[in-house]
């Protein structure tokens, strides 16, 4: 290989590495979020800070870019998924049963967006359940279905989209504590994936 | 196994010919180095690759990801504020419609909420905030544009509270405080000048959206005379 060639070859990797590397983990480290600045509980991941003054700069980035007005988390969590218990990300082609099991917080709140954090448009207008308007199981329970067609419930409709994400925002400051403290949560709702079209 | 012990001339002795045998027992090692690096004694498809300049490339690539977090966060600095500040007249409370997918206040902002919201501009005196909350679920919250949140006040379940607060302006150049004759009222000073307040009320049922929607109206944000 000639000088020339080498030289040229190893410019190119010097700016593959610097500005690709470095953007494509900005950009990760932003949006998906790092053991630095979030959270994660099984499929839901939080960003602790977000909304204080002492924020990180990725919560910062993370929130200014999202147009956010978060409230401060020392009171409430606001907690997102984007894949259900196994994984894969939910998409409104598949139905869904977030289910609330021995999730007791003082108020929640799920809502279901698009990746932009659009509301799904959808013929009944409903955008979301709160811990006031959700209906509970005899057991205690209280499963939401996340689905395309009316489901019997509480049906929280998908749209006919494509990826969707969904919120929970939690009013909880023994919970609020434990994330801050680096503590577990022990029973937040899982999102199982009950079929596909 | 017997030990016998070794006196350091002995050791002196021995080095020399300890440190000739350790190449050899090196190579007997299994290589640790990656497959994808060059080996040592072979002429790799990869030798074009100056390790210092990858070096500096991984350095390069560090500055170029604190920059860019940097700027992404100053470049979209403000962006939910100046959408409120389109649609919300200066230091007045406005009720705002319920949200829609047509008609969104903000990004991921809980949709199955009643807001009121004052946009407050302290470029002209302080601004005096009074908001009851009424239960879980609803709070009061103050923003700068840049999305800190300098106060929250959430409810409690079933258990009512009015507040009443002034925003003043904070930093060198800041006009004094008002006084107000008889009022005790908190002082929040806001590191900007401008900002928004935003109460907001979960709603729990039609049936209770014009109770929630009158009780929202009740919040008042009014610029304090001098």
């Amino acid at each position: 290989m000639s000088r020339f060639k080498k030289a040229l070859l190893n410019v190119a990797l010097l700016l593959g590495v610097a500005v690709g590397g470095g953007l494509a983990s900005a950009w990760y480290m932003i949006e998906a979020g790092s053991r630095l600045s979030a959270r994660t509980f099984g499929s839901w991941v939080t960003w602790p800070s977000a909304g204080r003054p002492e924020a990180d700069p990725y919560t910062r980035a993370h929130v200014t870019r999202n147009a956010e007005l978060p409230l401060s988390s020392t009171a409430e969590l606001t907690f997102r998924a984007k894949t259900d218990n196994r994984g894969a990300w939910l998409t409104s082609g598949c139905d869904y049963a977030v289910v609330m099991e021995e999730f007791d917080p003082a108020w929640w709140d799920l809502a279901v967006y698009d990746l932009q954090g659009r509301l799904v448009a959808n013929p009944a207008d409903r955008h979301a359940f709160n811990s006031s308007t959700a209906m509970r199981d005899l057991d205690g329970r209280t499963v939401v279905t996340l689905a395309r067609d009316a489901r019997p419930g509480n049906w929280l409709p998908s749209g006919r989209g494509n990826r969707v994400v969904l919120v929970l925002t939690v009013l909880d400051t023994n919970m609020a504590n434990a994330v801050h403290n680096g503590g577990s949560l022990k029973s937040m709702p899982d999102i199982v994936r009950t079929g596909c079209r | 196994m017997p030990v016998s012990t070794l006196s350091l001339d002995a050791l002196r002795q021995r080095l020399p010919q300890f440190l000739r045998q350790v190449p050899g027992q090196l190579q007997k090692l299994p290589s640790r180095v990656p497959r994808w690096l060059p080996q040592p004694g072979t002429k790799s498809a990869m030798g074009w690759i100056s390790w210092r300049l990858l070096a500096a490339a991984v350095l390069l690539g560090g500055i170029v990801h604190i920059s860019a977090t940097f700027i992404a966060a100053l470049s979209t600095t403000g962006q939910a504020y100046r959408q409120l500040a389109e649609r919300l007249p200066a230091n007045s409370m406005v009720v705002l419609p319920l949200q829609t997918s047509s008609r969104q206040i903000l990004p991921f902002l809980p949709p199955d909420m009643l807001y009121a919201m004052c946009r407050y501009d302290l470029s002209s005196g302080s601004v005096a905030v009074s908001a009851s909350v009424l239960d879980a679920g609803w709070a009061l919250s103050l923003h700068t544009p840049d999305g800190r949140n300098l106060y929250v006040l959430p409810g409690q379940p079933r258990r009512r509270t009015d507040v009443s607060f002034v925003i003043v302006p904070s930093g060198p150049d800041a006009p004094p405080p008002p006084r107000r004759d008889g009022a005790a009222d908190t002082q929040i000073a806001s590191p900007t000048i401008e900002g928004v307040v935003i109460l907001r009320a979960p709603i729990r049922g039609l049936a209770w959206m014009a109770e929630t929607e009158a009780a929202l109206q009740t919040a008042a944000c009014t610029p304090v005379k001098q």
